[in-house]
C-alpha cells in the first residue's frame, strides 16, 4: 500500500467514513450524478449487473485496471448478455452505450471524482459514450479539494501524467444561460462505491 | 472620442437581447456566487492567490525555464514564442509537417488574442479549424467575436442559435435549447473523431511539475486532449505558477467566481505526453504534445511597476459579471478579444495601447470589480493610471487643460466662475433645477435634470457655529464642490446635527476642490496642487476632526493624498495628519451622537448605497441604523448598492450608458413604493434626483443628514 493510500484511509477513518459518504452523495446528486454503494465485491457485481441490464444497451466498453479486474467487469457484462470490449476504442467507444472505468478518489465537499487517467482506454471509455459508470473504493473518500491536491502533492514523483477530476455529467449553459446536461461528454454519470 | 465607440455603445444599448441576457445574468450571478462560496473564506483565498500570482509574475522567466525543462523531461516539446506571430508560425509549421487536414479546438483566449484560426486557414492546407466549446462554435459559425471571456455567446438568443445551426446543418431546427445542444454534439463528434490535431489552452501552468491545468464543463477539453493523436497547447506566460500546491487556491476560486460552480465538471491536469490512438486505430505510446509558451507583451507588462499587478488575473471574468457598464453594453463594445475592466488593461499590453486608451473611458470607477477580484487586482486604480498615460501621450483637449490648470488651481477664480454661472443659468432654471440646456450642452440634460447652482453657497451661509453647553470637540466641515455650491441645505442640516452632538463646527474658507476631477481626467499634477491647498486650509483651523458628506472627497483626502505624496516625506507627514482626522458623516454621528434624541419621522424610505461610501469607505450599516433611529420605515430595494451611473464626469462623457444604468436604478427605487430615497453622496443625489425629476416622479431624494436634522428633538 502506498503512502498516498495510507493517508486516504487514515482520513477516512478519522472523519468517520459514513459521514463522508453521505456528504459526497448529497454533493454529487446536486450535480445530477447517480450514486450507489455496495458493501462488498459480490454485492458490487450484482449492482453493476442490474445497472447494465436496466440500461438495455448492446455494447459496453471498459478500461482494465486493478479494481475493474477484481470486479471482473468483463464477465459480468457478458453474463448480462452484452458485448464487452476494451479494444479498438476509437471506433468501439464512439458507438457504445456505456463506458466503465475506475477512479481513485472521491471528494466529499464538492461531489467530485479524481484519478489517474494515463491509460488511453480509461479516457476514451469515460468521455465518448453517452453514459459513464465510475467504480471507486469507498475508503478513498477525501474531505475536500485542498486535501486532495495535498495528497497528490506529497508524492509529486508519482504524479499521473493525465490526472482527471470529474464532477457530474457534462453540461453547458452557453445558450441563454439555460443549464443543459450532456454536451460533448456523457449525459449520465453513475458512481458505484465498493466498500 | 472616436465615433466608432459611440456607435457601438448606442447599438448595444438598443439591443434588447443583449441587455436582457446580460442584465438577467448579472442579477442571478451574485446570489449564485455567494452560495458557491458558502463556508469559504474568500478574503483568505484571494490573499493566497495574490501572493502566488505576484510571486509568479516576479519570477516569470525563471519559472518559464523550469516549466520547459520539466515538461520536456515528461516527453512534451516546448516552444517559447516571443510574439503572437511566432506562435502562429510554429503551429502552422506543425500542421504542414504532419499533413493535418482537420483541427479541433477547445476554448483558448490566447488563440483568440492572436487570431490563430484565421492564420491557420490562410497559411496552411488545413480544411477546418473547428471550435468545440458550444459558445465558441456558435460565434465561429456566425463570424462574430466572443462577447464575454467565459460565456462567449451570452448575447445571443435560442432563436438566433437555431437559425445559425439550421444553416450549418441544412435542416430546419426549432429554437429548443436541448435539441440544439444535441445537434452540436452530433456535428462536433464527427469532427473530434476525424481530427488529427487538437489545440487547447490552459488555465494554470505549474513550473515545478510541468503540469497544465484545464477547466471545462462540456467535455470538449477532455476530447481535444484525448482523441486526436497530436496535441498542441497554447498558453500565455501569465498562467505560470511556481508549485503544484498553488493549484489548490486558484481552483477554489476560479469556478466559483466565474460561473458560481464549486468546480467545473472536468478539470484536467496534464504533466507531459500520454498515449493516444491514431486515426488508423493503432496505439501510440507517447503522442506528440507541443506546448507553445507565449509572451506577446506579457514580459513588458511584468516589467511595468504598476501594471504587473494585472498578471494576478486568473481569467474568471467576475469583473465583467459585476460591472454595471458591462451589463448594459456587453463585450462587443470593447472591440477586442479581452473585454470588461481587466480586458481594457490586457488590451493595452496584448493588443493595442491606443484602443485601450479609448476604452478606459467606459469605466465608472464604482470600485465594484475590486471587491470581487480573486486576484486582488486594484482595477479602478489601473484604469486611472491608463487614463493618465493616455493623456500624457495624446495630450488633453485645450479647453479641458485650461480649466484644470488655470481655473481649478486658482480657488478664487474657480469659485467666482461658479458664482457667475449661478447668474448665467437663470434663464434655464425652473424651481431649482435645470431641465434643458441649449445647443451642445443638451446631452447633459438628456433624461436627467441638472440641479441649479445655488445663488448663496454654503460658505456664505455658515461659519463658526458653537453648540449650546459644553464643547465636546472642534470639527472642520469639508463641503466639497457640490456640497458648497449646489446643495448648501445639506451642509446646514449637517451643522445642525453636529451642533446638537456638542460639536463646535468651523468652515475653513480656503478649502477647495478635492482634486478628483483632475485625477480622473489624467492630470495628477493639478490634483497634487489642490491637495496642498486643502491641507494648508485645514491645518490652519487646528481641529479634532474633519467631517464631510461626500464619500468621494473623503476617500481622496483620507487615502489619495497619502499616495500623492508617497515620495515627498514632508508633505506626506502633513497629509497623514489630515487623513487621520477625516471621517464621513454617518460614521461620525453613529460614534459620537449616541445621545441624540429624535422625533419619529414615520416616512417610508429606501436607501441607496453610493459606490464610494460602501466599497471605498466600507460604510453602509451606520446610515441605516441612524435612519431607523430617526423613525423611518426602511424598505430595501433590489440592488441597493448598484451604481447609479453618475461617476463624476462620466455622466458627461458617456451620457447614454449613464442614463441606461440610471433607468434601472429608478425602477428599483420605484418598486419599493417608498416616498423618500435616502443616500449619502451629493453626486448620486444629483444623478438620481435629476432622473426622477425628468421622469416626473414624486419621490424626494434626501441626504441622511437632512432626514436626521428634520427628526432631531430641539
Amino acid at each position: 500500500m502506498t503512502a498516498v493510500q495510507d493517508k486516504a484511509e487514515k482520513s477516512y477513518n478519522e472523519a468517520t467514513g459514513a459521514a463522508l459518504y453521505d456528504r459526497f452523495k448529497a454533493s454529487a446528486e446536486l450535480l445530477s450524478a447517480e450514486v450507489h454503494r455496495a458493501a462488498n465485491m459480490e454485492e458490487a457485481r450484482q449492482l453493476v449487473t442490474q445497472i447494465i441490464k436496466d440500461l438495455d444497451t448492446p455494447k459496453v466498453v471498459y478500461a482494465p485496471s486493478e479494481l475493474m479486474d477484481t470486479l471482473d467487469v468483463k464477465s459480468i457484462g457478458q453474463a448480462a448478455g452484452v458485448t464487452m470490449t476494451a479494444e479498438n476504442l476509437r471506433q468501439q467507444a464512439a458507438d457504445a452505450g456505456l463506458g466503465i472505468s475506475q477512479l481513485d478518489y472521491a471528494i466529499a465537499e464538492i461531489g467530485t471524482l479524481a484519478g489517474n487517467a494515463n491509460s488511453i482506454e480509461s479516457r476514451m471509455v469515460s468521455i465518448l459514450p453517452p453514459i459513464h459508470m465510475a467504480v471507486i473504493r469507498t475508503k478513498n473518500i477525501l474531505p475536500n479539494l485542498l486535501e486532495t491536491i495535498a495528497t497528490y502533492n506529497e508524492k509529486l514523483g508519482e504524479l499521473p501524467r493525465y490526472l482527471t477530476f470529474v464532477s457530474g455529467p457534462s453540461r453547458t449553459s452557453d445558450i441563454e444561460r439555460v443549464l443543459t446536461i450532456g454536451v460533448h461528454g456523457p449525459g449520465r454519470l453513475i458512481i458505484v462505491f465498493i466498500d | 472620442m472616436a465615433t466608432v465607440l459611440k456607435n457601438e455603445i448606442n447599438n448595444a444599448l438598443n439591443n434588447d437581447n443583449l441587455t436582457g441576457a446580460l442584465g438577467r445574468f448579472g442579477e442571478a450571478y451574485l446570489p449564485a456566487r455567494e452560495k458557491a462560496y458558502e463556508g469559504k473564506d474568500f478574503e483568505a483565498t484571494r490573499e493566497k492567490i495574490a501572493q502566488i500570482k505576484s510571486h509568479a509574475a516576479e519570477n516569470m522567466e525563471a519559472l518559464a525555464q523550469q516549466f520547459l525543462a520539466q515538461a520536456e523531461k515528461n516527453g512534451a516539446k516546448v516552444f517559447r514564442a516571443k510574439t503572437g506571430q511566432e506562435a502562429k508560425e510554429y503551429i502552422a509549421k506543425l500542421i504542414t509537417e504532419h499533413n493535418v487536414k482537420s483541427v479541433i479546438k477547445s476554448k483558448s483566449m490566447a488563440s483568440e488574442e492572436i487570431h490563430l484560426n484565421d492564420y491557420l486557414l490562410k497559411n496552411t492546407d488545413v480544411n477546418e479549424v473547428a471550435e468545440t466549446d458550444l459558445g465558441e462554435w456558435i460565434i465561429q459559425l456566425c463570424g462574430q467575436r466572443p462577447s464575454h471571456m467565459v460565456m462567449p455567446a451570452i448575447h445571443m438568443t435560442r432563436g438566433e442559435v437555431a437559425e445559425i445551426f439550421s444553416k450549418e446543418t441544412n435542416q430546419q431546427l426549432e429554437p429548443d435549447i436541448a435539441k440544439l445542444v444535441k445537434v452540436a454534439r452530433e456535428n462536433l463528434r464527427e469532427k473530434f473523431l476525424k481530427a488529427k490535431m487538437g489545440i487547447s489552452g490552459a488555465n494554470i501552468a505549474v513550473a515545478e511539475t510541468g503540469t497544465l491545468v484545464m477547466c471545462t464543463n462540456e467535455g470538449n477539453g477532455r476530447l481535444t486532449t484525448t482523441v486526436p493523436p497530436i496535441h498542441v497547447v497554447l498558453v500565455g506566460l501569465e498562467k505560470l505558477v511556481a508549485k503544484f500546491e498553488d493549484v489548490g487556491p486558484i481552483l477554489e476560486a476560479l469556478p466559483r467566481s466565474a460561473t458560481a460552480q464549486k468546480l467545473t465538471t472536468y478539470v484536467t491536469m496534464m504533466s507531459g505526453s500520454t498515449p493516444a490512438i491514431d486515426l488508423d486505430g493503432n496505439i501510440v505510446e507517447q503522442k506528440e504534445m507541443h506546448i507553445v509558451l507565449m509572451d506577446n507583451g506579457r514580459t513588458e507588462m511584468r516589467e511595468d511597476p504598476l501594471f504587473k499587478q494585472a498578471l494576478q488575473c486568473i481569467r474568471c471574468a467576475s469583473c465583467l459579471n459585476v460591472c454595471p457598464v458591462f451589463q448594459k453594453v456587453g463585450g462587443h463594445v470593447y472591440g477586442d478579444v479581452y473585454t470588461g475592466g481587466i480586458g481594457t488593461i490586457l488590451t493595452a499590453f496584448l493588443n493595442s495601447f491606443e484602443k485601450a486608451g479609448e476604452l478606459q473611458n467606459l469605466c465608472l470607477r464604482c470600485e465594484r470589480c475590486k471587491a470581487y477580484c480573486p486576484g486582488k487586482i486594484d482595477l479602478p486604480a489601473l484604469i486611472t493610471e491608463l487614463r493618465r498615460r493616455t493623456v500624457k501621450k495624446e495630450g488633453m483637449p485645450l479647453g479641458q487643460k485650461l480649466i484644470l490648470e488655470k481655473v481649478l488651481t486658482n480657488r478664487k477664480l474657480f469659485h467666482s466662475l461658479i458664482r457667475t454661472a449661478s447668474v448665467a443659468q437663470k434663464p434655464f432654471v425652473k424651481g431649482n433645477t435645470i431641465r434643458h440646456l441649449p445647443l451642445f450642452f443638451s446631452g447633459l440634460t438628456e433624461g436627467r435634470s441638472l440641479p441649479a447652482v445655488t445663488d448663496k453657497p454654503l460658505r456664505d451661509r455658515v461659519g463658526r457655529s458653537v453648540p449650546k453647553g459644553k464643547v465636546k470637540a472642534r470639527v472642520a466641515y469639508y463641503a466639497g464642490c457640490l456640497g458648497d455650491f449646489v446643495y448648501p441645505e445639506q451642509g446646514e442640516a449637517a451643522y445642525k446635527v453636529l451642533n446638537k452632538m456638542g460639536m463646535e463646527v468651523v468652515f475653513p474658507l480656503e478649502q477647495t476642490c478635492c482634486g478628483i476631477p483632475a485625477s480622473q481626467m489624467g492630470a495628477p499634477e493639478v490634483a497634487v496642487k489642490l491637495a496642498k491647498q486643502n491641507i494648508e486650509a485645514l491645518e490652519k483651523e487646528n481641529v479634532d476632526y474633519i467631517v464631510s458628506l461626500c464619500p468621494t472627497c473623503i476617500e481622496v483626502l483620507k487615502h489619495h493624498y497619502l499616495d500623492h505624496f508617497k515620495d515627498d516625506p514632508a508633505w506626506r507627514a502633513r497629509a497623514e495628519k489630515i487623513s487621520a482626522k477625516m471621517v464621513d458623516f454617518p460614521s461620525f454621528v453613529a460614534q459620537h451622537g449616541q445621545d441624540l434624541q429624535f422625533n419619529k419621522l414615520s416616512t417610508s424610505v429606501t436607501y441607496h448605497d453610493s459606490c464610494h461610501m460602501k466599497r471605498a469607505l466600507g460604510v453602509w450599516q451606520e446610515p441605516r441604523e441612524l435612519l431607523t433611529k430617526a423613525g423611518v420605515t426602511l424598505t430595501e430595494m433590489k440592488g441597493c448598492d448598484d451604481c447609479c451611473g453618475f461617476g463624476g464626469s462620466y455622466s458627461i462623457k458617456m451620457p447614454e450608458i449613464s442614463k441606461a444604468i440610471l433607468d434601472k436604478k429608478i425602477t428599483n427605487i420605484e418598486d419599493t413604493g417608498a416616498n423618500v430615497l435616502a443616500l449619502d453622496c451629493p453626486g448620486c443625489k444629483m444623478q438620481i434626483a435629476g432622473g426622477l425629476d425628468a421622469k416626473g416622479k414624486n419621490i424626494r431624494v434626501r441626504h441622511t443628514a437632512e432626514l436626521l436634522a428634520e427628526a432631531i428633538k430641539e
